[in-house]
Parts: C-alpha cells; sequence; structure tokens
C-alpha cells in the first residue's frame, strides 16, 4: 500500500462521519425533550398517538400561530409535542416546553396558571384546570390538555404528567423576585412574575404604558382586594426614571394606587387599599428586600 | 423567516383620528370607505360594490341566539339578521374564514357552526363555498375541522404560503399599515363570510372579527404586525392593534358569524385556557359593533380592546352598544 495514501484514512473517516456527528449533536437539545417522554408501557393504559412535533427558536410561529410572542417574552427554547391515546379512545396532547432557565419556565407557568386552578403535588409546582394541567420543572414547562372533562381523562393527565415528572432529573427555585411579597393575606397561587410587557399587560392589561424600562416584575393578588406589584429596574436611576413617569398617572379603570421606591425596586399597590395600607404593605416588603 | 424585504413597508404614525360618529354616519362612511378601498385596488369588489352595508332587519344591527344546540342557534341568528339569502345571490362564489388555530377546546370556530353556514349558503344559492387558509392541511385535521368543511360541502382551499400566491394591496386611510397581502384566491369570490371564534390573546388581549382577518394576510406580512422593538415598547402592542384596523379598511365582510358558545378567556389563542360557555352565536355586519359586544361576554368593554376602539375611531363600526341594535333570541 502507498504510504503517502495511508495517513489519509483517519482523516477520510473522520470527514465521513461529520454529518452523523452534526446529527447526533443537534439531535441532543431534542434528546432532553424526548427523554421525558413517557413510552409505550409506562403509562397503564395510554400509549403514543401520532408523530412527535419539534419546534425551536422562530419555528415556534409555525406550531402557535399569532400567540408566540409571549412564549418569546419569557424565554422560549424548543418544545416537543406528543399525544397520547387511552383503551378507551381519550385523548391527551403533551407539550413540553424548554425555556431558558427554571425563572423563564416559573414565569410562562404563571402566566398560563390563575388561583383559580387546583394545587398539585408535581414537579416544582403544578395545577390542574377542568380539562388541562401545567407544571414547571427546572427550565420546563409542561402542558397536557384533555379534550373532554371525563375523570377518565383527568387521571390520564395526572398519571402521564406524574410519570413525565420523574423523567426529568433538574429542578429549580423560583426567581428570588417571587420571595418579596410579603405573606401574609397572599391569595393562594395568585402570583404572576413578568420580564416584559406582553406578560404585565395579560397581567393587568389596563395599565402597562407607564412601567416601560423594568427587567423583572411580580403580582401578587390579597385579600384585601388589592395586587401587589414589584418591579425591579437595572439600576436605582433606571427605578427612579419609572417613579418619575408613574407621577401623574391615572389607572385607565379609575382605581387608586399608590406606589414608591426601595433601591432599584418600584412599589406599586392597586385597588381596593388606603394610604396607611399602602405604607404598611411597603413597609413590609421593604423589609424583605432588605433581608 | 424570509421577509419580503422592499414589498412591505412600514409606517406609523400616531396621529389617530379621534372623531366621533354616531350610527348613521358611520354606515355612510363604511359605504364610502368600501368604495374607495375598491377602487384603490382597481377590484369591483362585491363585497364592497356600492351598495353600502347591508342593515338586516329593521332596529338589528346584532342579532344573538342563544342555545345549547349550535347548529340551530347558528341557523336562528342568521335567519333573525334577515336571512342567508339576503347576502347570498343565486350562483355566488362565497368565501368564508372561521379559525383553526389551535385544537385545544374553545380556540377554534365549532365545527357544527361553520356547518350550519355552508349549508345555509347552498340553500341560498351559492355556487360553491370556499374555506379559505394558508393553515397547513395538519392544523385543519387536528382540529377536525376539516371533516366539518367538506361534510357540510364546502371547499377546503389551501393557499400555499408563498408570496406568489398574494396580491399586495394599498390600504387606503392606513395609519400604521401601508400594504396588505391578500390571499389571491379570496378575490375568486363574491361574497366574504368572517366566522371567527371570540376568545383571549396574549397580544392585544382579545379576538374577533376585526383580528380574525389576518387570517386572509399573508403570514410574513402578519409578522411585520409585530415591531421588532415589540418586547420592550409598549407603543408597539397599540402597532400591532392599528395594523389589524388597517387590514380591515381592505377587507370588508358581507357578513360575520361568530362563534362565542364556548371559548377561552386565558391563554390565548391558542390555549388551554378558563373556558366560558355563554352558548351564543353573534350575527352582524359592524364588525367594532360585534366585538364590542363579544367583549362583553367576559366581562371586558369595547373600549378595553384598542383595537375595537381604533377601529371606532377611524370609521369601521360603532362602539357604543346603546346605539346598536341588539337583538337577542333563544334558539
Amino acid at each position: 500500500m502507498n504510504k503517502r495514501v495511508v495517513w489519509l484514512y483517519p482523516l477520510v473517516l473522520v470527514f465521513l462521519s461529520l454529518p452523523f456527528l452534526f446529527m447526533h449533536v443537534t439531535a441532543l437539545p431534542q434528546k432532553m425533550l424526548t427523554d421525558a417522554l413517557p413510552e409505550d408501557g409506562e403509562v397503564k393504559d395510554w400509549v403514543k398517538h401520532r408523530a412527535m412535533q419539534h419546534y425551536e427558536g422562530d419555528d415556534l410561529y409555525e406550531y402557535i400561530n399569532g400567540g408566540a410572542e409571549i412564549y418569546h417574552e419569557y424565554g422560549f427554547v424548543q418544545v416537543a409535542v406528543q399525544d397520547y391515546i387511552s383503551d378507551a379512545g381519550k385523548s391527551v396532547s403533551v407539550e413540553i416546553f424548554q425555556m431558558a432557565s427554571p425563572s423563564s419556565a416559573y414565569g410562562i407557568y404563571t402566566f398560563k396558571t390563575d388561583s383559580k386552578g387546583k394545587r398539585i403535588r408535581l414537579g416544582t409546582e403544578a395545577q390542574l384546570a377542568d380539562y388541562y394541567m401545567n407544571f414547571w420543572k427546572g427550565p420546563m414547562l409542561v402542558t397536557l390538555t384533555g379534550f373532554d372533562e371525563t375523570e377518565e381523562t383527568c387521571q390520564g393527565l395526572l398519571d402521564i404528567a406524574n410519570k413525565i415528572s420523574a423523567n426529568m432529573k433538574r429542578g429549580g427555585d423560583r426567581p428570588s423576585l417571587a420571595y418579596l411579597l410579603p405573606e401574609e393575606d397572599l391569595v393562594d397561587q395568585s402570583l404572576k412574575y413578568f420580564t416584559g410587557i406582553l406578560g404585565l399587560r395579560n397581567s393587568h392589561p389596563f395599565f402597562y404604558l407607564d412601567i416601560a424600562g423594568f427587567e423583572q416584575g411580580i403580582k401578587g393578588d390579597y385579600t384585601g382586594g388589592f395586587g401587589l406589584f414589584i418591579f425591579r429596574f437595572g439600576d436605582d436611576s433606571e427605578c427612579q426614571k419609572g417613579f418619575d413617569r408613574m407621577e401623574g398617572q391615572k389607572d385607565r379603570k379609575g382605581r387608586r394606587f399608590f406606589f414608591a421606591t426601595h433601591q432599584e425596586y418600584l412599589l406599586l399597590v392597586l385597588g381596593e387599599i388606603d394610604h396607611q395600607q399602602a405604607q404598611n404593605i411597603f413597609d413590609s416588603t421593604r423589609k424583605k428586600i432588605r433581608s | 423567516m424570509i421577509f419580503p424585504k422592499g414589498k412591505v413597508r412600514i409606517h406609523y404614525r400616531r396621529d389617530f383620528m379621534d372623531k366621533k360618529i354616531g350610527r348613521r354616519e358611520f354606515f355612510k362612511q363604511g359605504a364610502k370607505i368600501g368604495f374607495s378601498a375598491a377602487i384603490g385596488y382597481g377590484v369591483t369588489s362585491p363585497f364592497v360594490k356600492g351598495k353600502g352595508l347591508p342593515l338586516g332587519e329593521e332596529n338589528v344591527d346584532i342579532a344573538v341566539a342563544k342555545g345549547s344546540d349550535y347548529y340551530a342557534s347558528t341557523i336562528k341568528a342568521v335567519e333573525c339578521f334577515g336571512g342567508m339569502k339576503k347576502f347570498v345571490p343565486k350562483g355566488s362564489r362565497v368565501a368564508i374564514l372561521p379559525n383553526s388555530q389551535s385544537r385545544h377546546p374553545g380556540s377554534f370556530t365549532k365545527p357544527e357552526v361553520i356547518q350550519a353556514v355552508v349549508e345555509m349558503c347552498k340553500k341560498a344559492g351559492a355556487k360553491e363555498v370556499n374555506c379559505l387558509t394558508w393553515l397547513t392541511p395538519e392544523n385543519w385535521e387536528a382540529s377536525g375541522l376539516d371533516v366539518a368543511v367538506k361534510e357540510g360541502g364546502a371547499n377546503l382551499k389551501f393557499v400555499e404560503a408563498e408570496e406568489t400566491n398574494f396580491k399586495t394591496v394599498p390600504v387606503q386611510g392606513w395609519k400604521a399599515h401601508k400594504e396588505v397581502m391578500i390571499m389571491k384566491e379570496f378575490y375568486n369570490n363574491d361574497v366574504f363570510i368572517d366566522m371567527p371564534i371570540t376568545k383571549d390573546h396574549a397580544g392585544n388581549k382579545f379576538t374577533g372579527t376585526l383580528k380574525n382577518l389576518m387570517g386572509l394576510n399573508y403570514r410574513p406580512n402578519n409578522r411585520l404586525f409585530h415591531r421588532d422593538d415589540w418586547k420592550t415598547n409598549p407603543e408597539s402592542i397599540e402597532f400591532l392593534d392599528q395594523c389589524i384596523v388597517d387590514l380591515n379598511k381592505v377587507v370588508k365582510p358581507t357578513l360575520c358569524v361568530v362563534d362565542a358558545t364556548e371559548f377561552i378567556t386565558t391563554n390565548g389563542p391558542f390555549g388551554p385556557g378558563t373556558l366560558t360557555k355563554p352558548q351564543k352565536i353573534v350575527v352582524g355586519v359592524d364588525r367594532v359593533a360585534i366585538d364590542a359586544y363579544c367583549t362583553t361576554l367576559w366581562g371586558l368593554t369595547g373600549g378595553d380592546i384598542y383595537a375595537i376602539k381604533l377601529g371606532f375611531e377611524q370609521g369601521l363600526g360603532e362602539i357604543d352598544l346603546k346605539k346598536v341594535g341588539i337583538k337577542e333570541i333563544k334558539a
């Protein structure tokens, strides 16, 4: 054999294997999602139905036509969609959204849930509504939809969700901002975390024009009939600008509101509340920020 | 995503009209807008052809039928508004635009509603009924609406999302979007029935007759309704609403049949979300009035939704429901 040619063999091999290597590398992120999906036989009475769909980045517009923006605002990475069908012909759709971080997953979770849903123990936080459920764990948000409200379908949702949660190994915590709301009289599951104006506007549609420029925000409802918003700005001066913009503003529904600052935080209460109560809740919040 | 650079330009002005008009004046203006839009893009569109807007029965601007049988409610509501014959001439070709955005409950126009409309059109003497969409067949299959359309006797026409299948149309009196790109297939029809499901929308809070028309517009052109800075600039949401209104200046439905039977009030437009079940079918021609009415079904008002407010201010319809003749019947 020609010695000059032999040394080329490893190079040719490497070259030929490049496409396979590339395929493997690009499939890795998708594998994170597919590994979480239960295989046939893993959930009693339920099997996979139809091929899995996968979308990443801007492809999300292909899947959620007209509604992908909110996912992007929170930091969308990719989604896998898989249907399951039961022996009795019931069906459940599973969507596993990988978000940029646990905070992102928590944010879109709070966007998609409300205080009326039933809290269940699953993942980091989970909620069951009439015919669907959401849970988040690590950077993942999982939405399961049944197509009716029968007991069998709801049980299927829970069984499949439990298996998915068990298959997900990565955990994560809520953003620190979520811990700044005073707990006393806070309505369970009323928290909304936002990172942009779409989330904020959906959390409170009649009051959004005046708070542009914040980096993160959290809102909680209180049993007294008011909501507390905490906005974090890049620094104290940005926050002060936000504060200045608030002066002279009116709520579009004519409701009363109070606002104050603390370091880079802008605090705002809106609803059934008087000046003294507002002062008290601002003090409690400031104490939490300091601690 | 590739945008048709050079084809579509965006302009934005904040000098929105602030003139409020009465019902009578609105209908006059509506007819004028329709006519000027028609001559503007050189098509003698039968949707707007000098007739002005059909007014329905005397004092009935919006007909609402309530009942658990959605097929029957649809027929009753249309009859209450004067019957399909009033809007669909014999031998005409009818385009319908239902919403098939997602398969989640309360996020797409119900099959019974579509079937009822298609059958009424056929009965009125329509030569053909064409359900137009640039969504994929998989999308229609998933919602089950492909079967409903076909069983009703309509053609489900998939328009490939390629620029050549869309016609660039200048917007007369535009405020934010100078040109839109409407599917060419649309212009092969004589009558247009707008058939949205009313529901929540994460972008501008509400979907109804006005926003549904984005289903006729070229998708990359729709994407231009969202400005680059929409994540940080609240005015970009207003921009989206103004683009929707501009689109509605080009296309004027002959009739609107809105599914307000069961729909999502959270997590729209895709869902899943909280379902509310008013069990209503809403029929009319005044898009602003219909959308304003539908907002009240879930605790909002027309004034809460920027697109509706802008539509009123720019002469597309009446926002004040006290000035609108609403007839509600049980089906």
